[in-house]
């Protein structure tokens, strides 16, 4: 029989369609070709992309823009959201409206074209995950930045237009639905319970230890109770903190080792299947918020969304998380 | 006289172009399609393209990888009716991205940014 599961946070509500369940070999990803030609992410394309805002190579006295760099961080070329001007709020009957303003930047992680986030050495991950921390500590003194959305599109099912491994972060004037959602359901738990609703899932995941994907000292994956996709998976710091910004240099290398390793037990579920990757992490400026703790939250694109999912805000599982993690647990192994 | 190459599968789009780019005092050489685009590119070598992305075959943002493969040197304006390939990185290897409009000022103002 399908079983219905509600998300603990957001209150959303899934169906795990047992009868459609699926092996990781059932799921049909389109394959990936590398394009090749000219690429305006490599290194020694600097040109064709804008000055860089934030870059780290081993010779910190190379001027800007060389192309030494490791990771790099540039604004978008041809921006959704612009940087300059006012916000411009303004009511027009019932209706709310502002300018466009925000900050669209793109996190190049690899100068090489075809390196994947997953097989670079984790000290390059983690430097990956230092940029993010970087802008976000930036971005914050602008007061007219509410939130700062960061995400990788793998995979052209997925969003992806340029194979060339990439990040991209959005600064923006208004907090997201989503992180509002997010934000309400936990503090809701928080009023009830007194405790972090994030922190509990963390400690009923390890006493149950069905949906564990791996873990280390400081990080945890796990299938989530309630997932979208197949496969999904959150990442979470095992010691309180809301906030990604805060994050020291040794717990990014604790965190790169664990993202690499999830990546690289999807992947070896499923190879190049395309995903979503998005930071959750406090608003801007909020402080430090007992109710929420900052996760990564990992969605594959397996499964389409139509009409159903459109109308009713449920998603159709045809893999319960138990079995996922237990895949990917074990994926490794073989 | 400086040479454009005009990529577009629109004979309405590549008439109007023809007549206003040479009334600005440029030869303009025309390609219907991808493949076409990128013999001419290569054997004419222009001083500057305009490059339309929604076309049968190659698109314009594929086309525009091999061009700046064959020679990064060449500006390279896309031009099209959409806003919505902004988002695509790969337009980025061009040199600007102006969306079709019946005032082509924008679109003449950017080709003698590069070519005057």
């Amino acid at each position: 029989m399908p079983e219905l599961r509600k998300d603990p946070v957001l209150g959303r509500w899934i169906i795990i369609s047992k009868e459609r369940q699926k092996r990781p070999t059932d799921f049909f990803v389109e394959e990936t070709k590398v394009l090749g030609g000219f690429c305006p992410l490599c290194a020694g394309n600097e040109s064709s992309t804008p000055p860089e805002v934030l870059a780290y190579r081993s010779n910190s006295e190379a001027p800007a823009n060389d192309p030494s760099w490791k990771v790099r961080v540039v604004p978008n070329k041809y921006p959704a959201l612009i940087i300059e001007g006012e916000l411009g709020k303004e009511g027009d009957g019932l209706y709310d409206r502002m300018n466009g303003i925000g900050a669209h930047e793109v996190i190049i992680e690899s100068p090489g074209h075809e390196d994947l986030l997953w097989k670079l050495p984790v000290e390059h991950v983690s430097l990956v995950f230092r940029a993010f921390r970087d802008r976000l500590i930036d971005l914050e003194k602008d007061s007219r930045f509410r939130y700062v959305m960061i995400f990788k599109n793998y995979g052209k099912a997925a969003g992806a237009s340029l194979e060339h491994s990439h990040s991209q972060l959005i600064a923006l004037p208004v907090l997201p639905r989503m992180i509002v959602s997010e934000l309400s359901g936990a503090q809701s738990y928080y009023r009830y319970k007194d405790r972090c609703i994030f922190c509990d899932i963390i400690r009923q995941e390890i006493q149950q230890e069905v949906r564990i994907v791996c873990q280390n000292d400081q990080f945890i994956t796990i299938a989530p109770f309630a997932p979208r996709t197949p496969f999904e998976m959150w990442i979470l710091p095992k010691e309180h903190a809301s906030g990604f910004c805060s994050i020291d240099d040794r717990k990014l290398l604790s965190l790169a080792h664990l993202v690499s390793e999830s990546l690289r037990r999807l992947d070896h579920c499923i190879p190049n299947v395309p995903y979503n990757f998005v930071l959750h992490t406090q608003p801007l400026r909020s402080g430090e918020i007992e109710s929420f703790h900052w996760h990564f939250e990992i969605v594959p694109k397996l499964t389409s969304i139509a009409g159903f999912e459109w109308g009713s805000g449920f998603y159709i599982n045809p893999l319960p998380p138990e079995e996922a993690a237990q895949y990917l647990r074990e994926s490794l192994d073989n | 006289m400086k040479k454009i190459l005009l990529v577009d599968d629109d004979h309405g789009i590549q008439l109007l172009y023809q007549e206003e780019f040479t009334d600005e005092g440029y030869a303009v050489e025309s390609a219907f399609n991808g493949d076409e685009a990128l013999q001419m590119f290569t054997a004419e070598s222009p001083d500057l393209v305009i490059l339309d992305i929604q076309m049968p075959g190659l698109n314009g943002i594929e086309v525009l990888r091999q061009m700046k493969m064959i020679n990064s040197a060449i500006p390279i304006i896309l031009n099209s009716a959409y806003h919505e390939y902004k988002q695509d990185l790969g337009a980025w290897a061009s040199d600007d991205y102006v969306v079709k409009s019946s005032d082509l000022t924008e679109l003449k103002n950017a080709v003698r940014r590069f070519l005057d």
